[in-house]
């Protein structure tokens, strides 16, 4: 218990904040067709398949709560959603313990897409209903894309931030 | 690191957690108030530095990118400039018409109430979330409720306070929802198109008759808020150059024509980005009978309302009557440009505690 405390939280609130300036600062002032490109999320589904399910649901709850106390939203709605998609992402080590990157991204996706589809249904839950709509789907779809494409730059950071090493595999001796 | 605790116990644990908070928050936890206030202020020298990184960046590219269209725009922003010159000379005495005419009447109105000025220093980061963040907080006197607007009318609505910061709920945000009430003149279009009236002069001459060459028109319009007792009324003035035989002597003719206002009330709600706001009608028969595509739509004011009556929101421009019902979907396109908005003002108007939690 004393190490999900104090192991990476260290690293990941620093790298967090930093996350989310850049996420306020850039994402947010620059949508791509109205959408707005989700940097945090993709931090966390990076972390998640880096990592795995439940480090990338930690991963999801911690920056999910920074985002939620910088902003508008109930504290706890975006730590749901996060939290959901770090998991989901991170099921990529239920198939390989050191997957490629492209089957990463692949559930990066799917864990983005997650995450950002939970978002309105949170928030119906909350009492604050009103954006599950046809055109979310689009949404959705894009910024899972970025996370996606953004996932095989980011596993590394995730990886340092959940203090996970990468498994070097060695040749067996004949 | 999580040696103690298998996938769906850990998963377990944040859902209960984040509940917990949801809840905690909801409820409207001081702590959790304070908890928002630091770390405002931890992020903010972050956002700073993330920000002194990434300007020269964005101008860069601005300057490589988007010169062209720049220029563009502020040169069609220069022609809008010279024809509010003229709009504006006449929109400010129309105001101080209005506020004496409210004085007259012992009626209060927005421009009673004084204003904060502030600028728009973030955006949300979230696609589910219509809001901004501006520069004013509760060291300025702004608080949880009051209306924001900038010049082109209403903005939304202050939902969070810090001390050097507020967050603005924007109109078109689903959880908005304001009294509005729409001001249109029955049989008049008020997009501007005329309609087919027969119009006379005190001589009784049909205007449509006057068709010399040098005949030349003008009038002025004005509308007068009158107490609650009182029909509201319109009245028009015009006064006609009329020729009358070969000489063409010039005779004004005026002519007065008794219009009524009218005042529909309802409740107007965001959709989300880019959508228009929709407007629910207390009266649901009246959508039908008396909203016309392009009247104007301001708040109602009242106890129970957000904002001071008269506050600009926006123009009608779709009425469809929907199959099955009385009543018709109106939808209102704010004046507010929401995605350029750099300096607004908080008017400073303590809504009815009651009305801010709808």
């Amino acid at each position: 218990m004393r190490n999900i405390i104090f192991g990476p939280l260290l690293r990941l609130v620093p790298v967090g904040l930093i996350a989310l300036s850049i996420q306020r600062v850039v994402f947010a002032n620059h949508p791509v067709g109205d959408i707005k490109l989700q940097f945090v999320l993709a931090l966390v589904v990076a972390a998640g398949a880096g990592g795995g399910s439940d480090r990338g649901a930690v991963a999801g709850f911690v920056l999910g709560l920074l985002y939620d106390a910088s902003g508008n939203t109930p504290l706890g709605l975006m730590a749901l959603s996060y939290g959901l998609a770090g998991m989901t992402a991170g099921y990529v080590h239920s198939f390989t313990p050191d997957p490629q990157w492209w089957l990463a991204s692949i559930f990066a996706f799917f864990g983005a897409a997650v995450g950002e589809a939970a978002i309105p249904a949170a928030e119906v839950i909350t009492g604050e209903d009103g954006w599950i709509t046809t055109d979310i789907w689009v949404t959705v779809v894009v910024v899972a894309g970025f996370a996606a494409v953004m996932c095989p730059l980011l596993m590394p950071i995730g990886r340092w931030m959940m203090g996970v090493k990468r498994k070097k595999w060695k040749a067996m001796l004949e | 690191m999580f040696s103690g605790l298998s996938r769906r116990r850990v998963l377990l644990l944040v859902v209960l957690t984040c509940v917990l908070l949801i809840t905690l928050d909801k409820s409207g936890n001081p702590v959790i108030g304070r908890v928002r206030s630091v770390f405002a202020r931890v992020v903010q020298p972050i956002d700073t530095a993330v920000e002194a990184v990434a300007l020269p960046i964005e101008r860069a590219w601005n300057g490589i990118a988007n010169y062209d269209d720049l220029e563009r725009e502020n040169e069609a922003l220069w022609d809008q400039i010279q024809h509010m010159k003229g709009n504006d000379v006449e929109a400010r005495s129309a105001v101080l018409e209005y506020r004496e005419l409210l004085k007259l009447n012992q009626l209060t109105s927005k421009f009673q109430y004084d204003t904060v000025a502030a600028q728009v220093v973030g955006d949300s980061p979230s696609n589910f979330q219509n809001t901004v963040e501006i520069s004013v907080g509760s060291a300025q006197g702004v608080g949880i409720g009051m209306p924001v607007t900038d010049g082109a009318g209403l903005i939304g609505r202050i939902t969070k306070v810090f001390p050097d910061r507020s967050i603005v709920l924007l109109i078109t945000d689903p959880q908005f929802s304001v009294p509005a009430q729409v001001l249109s003149t029955p049989g008049v279009d008020p997009t501007g198109t005329t309609q087919p009236t027969q119009s006379t002069t005190l001589s009784g001459i049909p205007e449509s008759d006057l068709t010399s060459s040098t005949t030349s028109s003008t009038s002025t319009t004005t509308t007068q808020p009158l107490p609650p007792e009182l029909t509201p009324i319109e009245s028009s003035t015009s006064s006609t150059q009329a020729p009358t035989g070969n000489n063409a002597t010039t005779s004004p003719a005026t002519t007065t024509t008794i219009v009524e206002v009218v005042r529909e009330t309802g409740l107007l709600e965001g959709q989300g980005n880019d959508k228009p706001m929709l407007l629910r009608f207390v009266d649901t028969t009246s959508s039908v009978t008396n909203v016309k595509v392009g009247a104007i739509v301001d708040t109602a004011g009242g106890n129970s309302g957000l904002a001071p009556q008269g506050i600009p929101i926006g123009i009608i421009t779709k009425v469809q009557k929907q199959t099955g019902s009385s009543s018709a979907l109106v939808e209102v396109t704010p004046n507010a440009s929401l995605k350029r908005l750099n300096f607004v003002a908080v008017v400073l108007f303590q809504p009815n505690p009651s009305a801010i939690g709808k």
